[in-house]
């Protein structure tokens, strides 16, 4: 690629691993320390096309010997802007593992490199990595119009390195976590759950990780620059359809499509009506509970049972498999953490219940005036004691409850004089064809036994 | 070159694989990578290695930690860095440990994850042996799905080898993809080898060598010394020693 660079640059180096013992020198890593920063500085504080190394460089190192490493991007251009920091810095990994005989692992102030000793032969140093690393970065990114590298080497001057880039770490992750669902255009979707989920698509947006708790936005972002074509994709935002229920019309389209028509929409943000469908692998799932108005929420290292009576197991097999279930919701304990949490449904304000561990693990997302009203295990085993708790802390799904309570009262006296049955039939079959079943064959009949048809209206019209 | 070693508990299967990357450690041209799927083996030792962290370990932290890593890390980089930490470098080769199976979370992305981070790992070596369980239910999920030659190791009975025949079909089951597959019959005394051979041949197996019963091996194994530190001239040793150059022919 360059006279100036004693070793082949190239994509098939990626993936190279340095054995111990083909190694010659070993930067950063678990048993020493390091990090890397790269910063969008304005033109005249850069000197293009420049590498510093400060300490020693490969050549003055001991065979075998390990090394602090701190590696120092500058870069300026017009159109640059901060938010690129992160991207551009998250290449530094890839175009290093470019260079044949350098290996660099991982990100941030958790680096690990090493030279081989084949390359150190051949008179690799950090400064021909610099080089290597401008050309890479002017080659793949028009827009960065100047860039200079410094390598840190010298144990003070790494300390110094890592001190200032975990500032702007700091900086950078409080800009991310406060990123939502209305700040970004693209959503991504993960596919990974569909052998056994067929029709889970799962949609992940800065306010909504994967159910798993694996697949965060952010981690979409990477795994789809890593790999294109694997189970996680892009899925367009599409128009904003409702904001509060977090529905969009780019996440309809995309579920349709992926879940073969059986899921025509979904709500990020809400347990009812089109909620997101649940996979099987979720970490907790919020489940209605009607007798209080409420919601609960339990998480799969919970052993004992919830105020229905029944563990966390049982209920995820009725929950998952990649159907929409009315009132329960697969998610990930870092959705508890999301801003949105249950938005649509009244967030924080509706949650009843909890265990007591999973209450604890995530303190401090719930509001302060909410934490002491809700519920735990050893407050409330069954729905009884729980309504007693609830009243007892004036928990807020009170209110709700009482205007229903008038309301049903009043709809109740009504219905008891309706309730005959139109028909009553010993056996009734029906074909289920295009029956709105998911997960289900094709065709099939349902037989009910003994069966009685309440209707509201019974329409009887003369054929022909 | 991926190597799996596989056979019921019992069989000698963990005394083969590492006498298999001792032989091929001697040849002093190769990187060998050795991988210990097996929760119920004892790879390490056999080697004469210790295992700090484990894959299983990895998993484990992985998941109790994720929901409060910061937004600009990715876990994906995390866990390649904390498996290329847990692999175990000699000189003459690296160990990396699976640990031990799931608990009840999911690891499906984990999973995904950590298989495409070994097979990258695996590229970088000439050989990898790896230490698997019958079931073969490590080796697909967990590792690399392209076996180039599976050894299936059988003690001296009949069931033995029938055990073998069906290790074969499970491979076959699980979709786990090998170009050879051979049975390597272990502790032979002289009269029991020609018949084993034969009922192999039988059923469909192919023999690609058979380890005498060695004192020096029980020794070993009795007091927990090393196997790779067995006299070089020691029968069993010799018989794999064959049986890796056949292999990398």
């Amino acid at each position: 690629m360059d006279e100036e660079i004693p070793v082949d640059v190239g994509l098939i180096y990626e993936g190279e691993r340095i054995r111990k013992s083909n190694m010659y020198v070993d930067l950063a890593g678990p048993k020493s320390k390091g990090a890397e920063l790269l910063l969008v500085v304005p033109k005249d504080e850069v000197e293009d096309g420049k590498v510093e190394v400060i300490g020693p460089d490969v050549d003055e190192m001991e065979e075998g010997g390990r090394y602090p490493l701190g590696i120092f991007v500058k870069v300026a251009g017009d159109k640059l802007e901060e938010d690129l920091e992160g991207v551009f810095e998250r290449k530094l990994h890839y175009f290093c593992n470019y260079i044949q005989g350098f290996m660099h692992l991982n990100s941030r102030d958790i680096i690990w490199c090493r030279i081989s000793k084949d390359s150190a032969k051949k008179g690799l140093k950090l400064y021909h990595v610099g080089k290597a690393l401008i050309k890479l970065y002017k080659t793949e990114f028009d827009v960065i119009e100047k860039i200079q590298i410094t390598f840190y080497t010298d144990d003070k001057a790494v300390d110094e390195h890592i001190a200032r880039a975990r500032e702007v770490y700091e900086k950078r992750d409080a800009r991310a976590s406060a990123l939502k669902d209305e700040d970004v255009d693209v959503f991504y979707s993960c596919l990974l759950c569909q052998s056994f989920a067929p029709t889970h698509v799962c949609a992940i947006t800065p306010s909504r990780s994967g159910g798993c708790g694996a697949v965060t936005w952010f981690e979409g972002r990477a795994a789809v620059k890593v790999d294109p074509n694997g189970p996680i994709t892009e899925i367009p935002k599409g128009e904003v359809i409702d904001p509060i229920k977090g529905e969009f019309s780019g996440i309809n389209e995309f579920v349709k499509e992926k879940s073969n028509g059986a899921i025509e929409r979904v709500y990020l943000h809400s347990i009812f009506d089109y909620p997101h469908t649940s996979c099987g692998c979720f970490e907790a799932i919020a489940f209605y509970i009607p007798e209080v108005d409420g919601i609960g929420i339990v998480h799969r290292d919970f052993q004992g049972v919830t105020p229905f009576g029944i563990p966390f197991s049982t209920m995820a097999g009725q929950v998952g498999g990649g159907v929409q279930s009315q009132g329960f919701l697969g998610i990930s304990i870092a959705y508890l953490r999301s801003p949105k949490f249950l938005q649509a449904d009244g967030g924080w304000n509706r949650i009843v219940w909890m265990p007591s561990q999973l209450k604890e693990r995530v303190r401090e997302a719930i509001p302060e005036e909410m934490y002491e009203k809700i519920a735990t295990e050893l407050e409330a085993s069954d729905l009884e004691s729980l309504k007693d708790w609830l009243k007892q802390k004036q928990h807020p799904v009170l209110e709700r409850l009482d205007e229903e309570a008038e309301e049903e009262a009043a709809e109740e006296e009504t219905r008891e004089q309706e309730a005959q049955p139109v028909a009553t039939l010993p056996e009734l079959t029906l074909p289920a064809q295009g029956m709105p079943i998911a997960g289900a064959p094709t065709e099939f009949t349902i037989t009910f036994k003994n069966a009685k048809i309440y209707a509201e209206k019974v329409i009887i019209r003369r054929k022909g | 070159m991926i190597i799996a070693v596989s056979g019921k508990g019992g069989t000698g299967k963990t005394v083969i694989a590492s006498l298999l990357v001792r032989s091929l450690a001697e040849r002093n041209a190769y990187n060998i990578l050795a991988i210990d799927s097996d929760p119920d083996s004892n790879l390490p030792e056999a080697l004469g290695v210790s295992v700090e962290r484990t894959i299983g370990d990895i998993r484990e932290d992985l998941l109790e930690k994720r929901d409060n890593l910061p937004p600009g890390v990715s876990w994906r980089s995390q866990l390649e860095y904390e498996a290329m930490r847990a692999i175990v470098e000699t000189q003459a080769f690296d160990l990396l440990s699976m640990g031990r199976p799931e608990g009840p979370g999911c690891y499906c992305a984990a999973n995904h994850v950590l298989r495409e981070i070994i097979d990258t790992f695996a590229k970088n070596y000439d050989y990898v042996v790896i230490d698997t369980e019958a079931g073969l239910e490590h080796l697909s999920r967990r590792t690399t799905q392209n076996v180039d030659v599976m050894l299936v190791v059988t003690d001296t009975s009949r069931r033995g080898i029938t055990t073998a025949a069906r290790i074969k079909e499970l491979a076959e089951e699980l979709k786990i993809k090998f170009k050879h597959i051979y049975v390597v019959i272990n502790r032979a005394t002289a009269e029991t080898k020609e018949r084993l051979e034969e009922y192999a041949r039988e059923i469909g197996l192919e023999v690609i060598g058979v380890v005498p019963e060695d004192e020096n091996v029980r020794r070993y194994d009795h007091e927990g010394k090393p196997l790779v530190e067995l006299p070089p001239d020691t029968p069993a040793l010799k018989a794999v020693r064959e049986i890796a150059e056949k292999i990398v022919r």
